[in-house]
């Protein structure tokens, strides 16, 4: 058994931040969870998806984020308690739904978890959610560490409950994705049954359900200002207070003690950030005069707070904010230690003492002794490598000038040398297609050159249907490449509705890509990448067509098929490698550049990676010598 | 032939100028050239600055008397149809095959004797139609496999891409039947300095052209008037009908060869060859006589091989008349003459003729 399922209350357990909210969800008795997986927030799900048949929970990948919570919320208005997770994007994707989700009200506990990436590790952009919360009148909790993000959870039901609105609980990638202690709670009884009654209606009344929604705001106001998320830590009369919320808790007490500033500072941390719990900090600014707002991405606390300061000026006196706004702190990039111990450091004139100017230099040396240096490519075995070869193929043989317009997954990284640098546009979910449909709308404007839009399975389903709809009603000249690869492989193979398993690994009924495209009436192929010329020829033959034409290049992503086969071991017969001569001026190693073939500078011909090699074979497709083989094969 | 250059100066000098032929002499040597259709192109920048593919390509310099030394052992003497031994008239002795073939049936004849007498072990010849109207070159192992491959076609496909590919799999018995710039890029090959598989061709059977047409610029053409998977053959009738006829399952439809015309490959306009001069046999159809082929033998294999496949009665000849051989020469002029007038007109240089290194002799003829 693993600790999510754990009966021990008052145990202590290290637990993941994003396993953490899971485990709030079940002790609030979460009864439902539907969501779309994304970094940082899909271990949300994942975590409930593997306890569900032990707490009764219904767990599903669902197909987007808007269809995700919307799921959700019916569950909701049926009187359960439901959860709906997504990363940064998800939410814009929610945004519709959630801005009538909150006139029309909900019933039992809903939950949104929004999961931003700060510094964009994994993402295509660095956003702020908290602005939603602001935006839509919705409670917004942000946890600071693993046992607020448990506590904040569990709370989060019974506010979301109580209030009748959703509750948006704010977490990055730093706490959803470390670990830390976490004392367990008491595990609940479940006992809801299903049923919907009443009206829920966002519209008819906006107005009026718009000023309701202000009262259930003030509500939660209320509630806020007696809450143990909510508290000062430091001297009784510190004249400096650091004002934070989220991980700039920790990396506040840290920077403090670093400096050595414990009886001088205080710290005033809010854990309810929207909306601001204001008796609460106007009783613990009172006598202050200075602040610095700790916190990471947006100036959303700092703006807020700088409104509260004003509304009660006459209370608090003048009070100086140090933040982004002064340039103390960058409204953007992950936040940590070393930054708040600089904006104390400026604002106070403490001297820092340098760190040695090489330390930086020698750190990366000794983290490339042991790490080979490589751009960010994709996987050895990676069907990708070889569909955007066959596309950079055609889009030279076809000598137009051609592009392709690219959308979010992981073969995103095909805007760089992984991919041939083919990727010319990255947007959002479906933004690739969208893109595309107009650009093959431009031919009246002497525009003549083809562009291909790839769009990865689970993406397909996700956002891009609707654009291909529109290529197709307009008769768009586009050509749209879905890399099929089984899965949705960024964050780790979640199932989508062409896989045929659900969330619990169940068996499932598929929605073919390609039923999609012949029900809308678009020409369909369907290949395998690895069949590299044949993969050539037919979309050179397509770039040579008029209107809309989506292309399949299905292979299951070799991480899938190799944890099912044993792999082949491939090597390189040095006696026929070519080498640097003409006539391969190792292709393979510099040009094809999977990371499974390397240079083997001794004998100055390839050779194989056998610890990273996963066999999946296609150099020895490509190989003009036939020396990359497999042992054991007759030659 | 001048080395020191590589696949950039290919892309350059020959395919960014619209002067590839499609022979494919380039395509399947190493992982950066490619070929689908008949278009041809440099993927990726292999970094070389000297290769095979510029060597081989025969719109990159070409010494025509350098050539004809590797291939003849000689320098030529006529300058309108380059070196041969004899010239006559031929066709096939089987009349099925002379029905399936357009006009003699010589090529089909010959390639099923050569094959079944095992002169050869493969033949790279081209089949008319694959789908779409486009050729597709093709490697045969038995001589029933010819069958499909009997007919004209009037878009070039890259045959030596396909011979490149056979010979990279060991197959060293090769006959291939070519196109005049098919097979001066397989001589060039057979010529070069570079390691190549070409050496396993042991026969070359040339056939007569005048022009080949864009695959893109006419199947589009084409595919307005007709489902081209609905296309069966192609024929040009002898003049002065100067139509093109194009058999489908939906009837003929007549095409005014003016028309057609407009697809003609930019390079055929430079081509300088109308009779693969560098082959062992070439074989083209006479003018005004169905059902017989004009045949030039030009090299000593060649004429042995002929010998072998008369005496099996493969084949039957007869000489070609004077009045027609003459005409054939001022055929075969005024391609040359017209292909040098194209590269002055092109590069506006009197002197230098592009790719063609002409001996002082040879230029004075056409210059
Ligand atoms: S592609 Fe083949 S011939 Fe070229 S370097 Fe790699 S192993 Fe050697
Ligand atoms: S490897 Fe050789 S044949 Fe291939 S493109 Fe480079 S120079 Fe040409
Ligand atoms: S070798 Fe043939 S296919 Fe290659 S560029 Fe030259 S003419 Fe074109
Ligand atoms: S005319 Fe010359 S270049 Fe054109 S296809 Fe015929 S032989 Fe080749």
């Amino acid at each position: 058994m693993g600790t999510l399922e754990l009966d021990k209350p008052g145990k202590t357990v290290l637990m993941m931040g994003d396993e953490a909210i899971a485990r709030g969800a079940i002790e609030a008795g979460v009864d439902f969870c539907a969501s779309y997986p994304g970094t940082p927030a899909t271990e949300v799900p994942e975590s409930l998806a593997r306890v569900s048949e032990h707490f009764g929970i219904y767990a599903e990948w669902s197909t987007n984020e808007i269809v995700a919570f919307e799921a959700a919320t019916a569950a909701s208005l049926a009187g359960l308690r439901a959860l709906v997770a997504m990363k940064q994007n998800g939410v814009n994707v929610c945004a519709d739904f959630l801005m009538t989700v909150n006139l029309a009200g909900i019933n039992g506990g809903l939950v949104l978890v929004a999961g931003d990436d700060p510094s964009a590790i994994s993402s295509s952009n660095e956003q702020d959610s908290r602005s939603y919360a602001r935006y839509a009148d919705l409670p917004l909790l942000e946890p600071a560490d693993f046992q607020e993000a448990k506590d904040m959870t569990k709370w989060a039901f019974e506010l979301s409950e109580k209030l009748g609105l959703p509750c948006i609980l704010r977490s990055v990638t730093r706490l959803s994705h470390s670990r830390g202690n976490v004392k367990l709670g008491v595990l609940p009884e479940k006992t809801r049954k299903a049923k919907f009654e009443g009206v829920y209606i966002s519209g008819a009344f906006a107005a009026a359900q718009h000023a309701a929604l202000h009262q259930k705001l003030e509500q939660a106001r209320e509630e806020f200002e007696t809450s143990p998320f909510n508290f000062y830590v430091g001297p009784k009369k510190a004249k400096f207070v650091i004002v934070t919320s989220g991980t700039g808790w920790l990396y506040s007490r840290e920077a403090v003690a670093a400096l050595g500033l414990e009886a001088k500072v205080g710290i005033l941390k809010i854990g309810t950030t929207w909306p601001l719990p204001e008796k609460f900090i106007v009783d613990h600014l009172k006598n202050v005069a200075e602040i610095l707002i700790a916190e990471e991405v947006d100036p959303f606390l700092e703006q807020n707070i700088k409104i509260l300061l004003a509304e009660q000026a006459k209370t608090l006196g003048p009070i100086e904010v140090y933040g982004s706004k002064s340039g103390h702190r960058p409204a953007y990039g992950e936040m940590n230690q070393d930054k708040v111990v600089q904006a104390l450091a400026s604002i106070r004139g403490l001297q820092l003492k340098a760190r040695d100017e090489k330390y930086i230099e020698q750190a990366k040396e000794l983290a490339l002794t042991y790490i080979p240096p490589r751009m960010p490519t994709f996987c050895t075995g990676c069907p990708h490598r070889a569909s955007l070869w066959a596309i950079k193929s055609a889009l030279k043989l076809d000598g137009r000038d051609g592009f392709v317009t690219g959308d979010i997954g992981c073969y995103a990284i095909g805007a760089g040398p992984a991919g041939y640098f083919q990727i010319k546009t990255i947007h959002c979910m479906g933004g690739g297609i969208g893109l595309a449909n107009g650009f093959g709308k431009l031919d009246r404007f002497a525009f003549n050159q083809p562009v291909i839009a790839v769009c990865g399975d689970s993406t397909f389903y996700h956002a891009a249907i609707p654009a291909l709809i529109n290529a197709q009603v307009h008769n768009s000249n586009v050509l749209m490449v879905v890399l099929d690869n089984g899965g949705t492989a960024m964050t780790g193979f979640q199932p989508h509705p062409g896989s045929g398993f659900d969330a619990l690994g169940r068996s499932a009924p598929t929605v073919e890509i390609e039923n999609i495209c012949r029900g809308i009436g678009v020409e369909v192929r369907v290949r395998d990448p690895f069949e590299i010329s044949q993969a050539v020829q037919e979309l050179y033959d397509m770039l040579q067509e008029d209107g809309p034409r989506v292309m399949v290049f299905r292979r299951r992503c070799f991480r899938i098929e190799a944890k099912e086969k044993l792999q082949k071991k491939y090597y390189v017969d040095q006696t026929r490698c070519i080498g640097d001569d003409c006539g391969c001026a190792r292709f393979c190693s510099r040009v094809f550049n999977c990371p499974g073939i390397i240079w083997d500078q001794e004998a100055q011909k390839a050779k194989i990676d056998e610890v990273v090699c996963t066999g999946c074979g296609v150099c020895a497709t490509l190989c003009p010598g036939g020396a990359i083989k497999v042992r054991g094969a007759a030659s | 032939m001048e080395a020191g250059k590589g696949s950039a100066d290919l892309e350059q000098e020959v395919l960014g100028q619209s002067l590839c032929t499609s022979c494919g002499a380039c395509v399947n040597i190493c992982p950066y050239i490619k070929v689908v259709r008949d278009r041809v192109a440099v993927i990726e920048p292999c970094g070389l600055t000297e290769g095979k593919c510029y060597d081989f390509c025969p719109r990159t310099p070409t010494d025509i008397a350098a050539l004809d030394k590797s291939v003849f052992g000689k320098t030529r003497s006529d300058f309108s149809l380059g070196p041969y031994i004899s010239i006559e008239m031929a066709q096939a002795k089987d009349s099925e095959i002379r029905c399936r073939a357009q006009y003699g049936g010589v090529i089909s004849a010959l390639m099923k004797y050569a094959l079944d007498a095992g002169e050869i072990k493969n033949a790279v010849l081209t089949r008319p139609f694959d789908g779409a109207m486009m050729p597709a070159s093709v490697v045969v192992e038995e001589s029933r496999q010819l069958e499909e491959c009997a007919g004209s076609n009037y878009v070039s496909s890259a045959t030596l891409a396909r011979m490149n590919e056979a010979t990279r799999q060991g197959k060293n018995s090769i006959g291939l039947v070519g196109i005049p710039c098919q097979v001066m890029a397989l001589r060039k090959m057979q010529a070069s300095r570079h390691d190549t598989g070409a050496k396993g061709v042991k026969l070359v059977i040339g056939l007569f052209c005048t022009w080949a047409l864009s695959y893109k610029g006419f199947s589009e053409f084409l595919k307005k008037k007709v489902d081209l998977s609905q296309v069966r053959r192609i024929d040009i009738p002898p003049p002065p009908a100067n139509v093109m006829v194009v058999e489908t399952t939906a009837g003929d439809i007549r095409l005014s060869l003016d028309e057609v015309r407009k697809f003609i490959k930019p390079t055929c306009s430079v081509c300088y060859d109308m009779t693969s001069e560098f082959a062992d046999v070439s074989v083209g159809m006479v003018e005004g006589v169905e059902d017989w082929n004009t045949f030039i033998v030009r090299t000593p294999a060649g004429e042995n091989f002929i010998d072998k496949a008369k005496k099996a009665g493969v084949i039957n000849t007869k000489p070609l008349e004077e009045t027609r051989l003459e005409h054939l020469k001022q055929a075969s002029s005024i391609k040359k003459k017209r292909a040098v007038d194209a590269i002055q007109k092109r590069t506006n240089d009197k002197k230098n003729l592009l790719y063609l290194r002409l001996s002082a002799q040879e230029k004075k003829k056409f210059l």
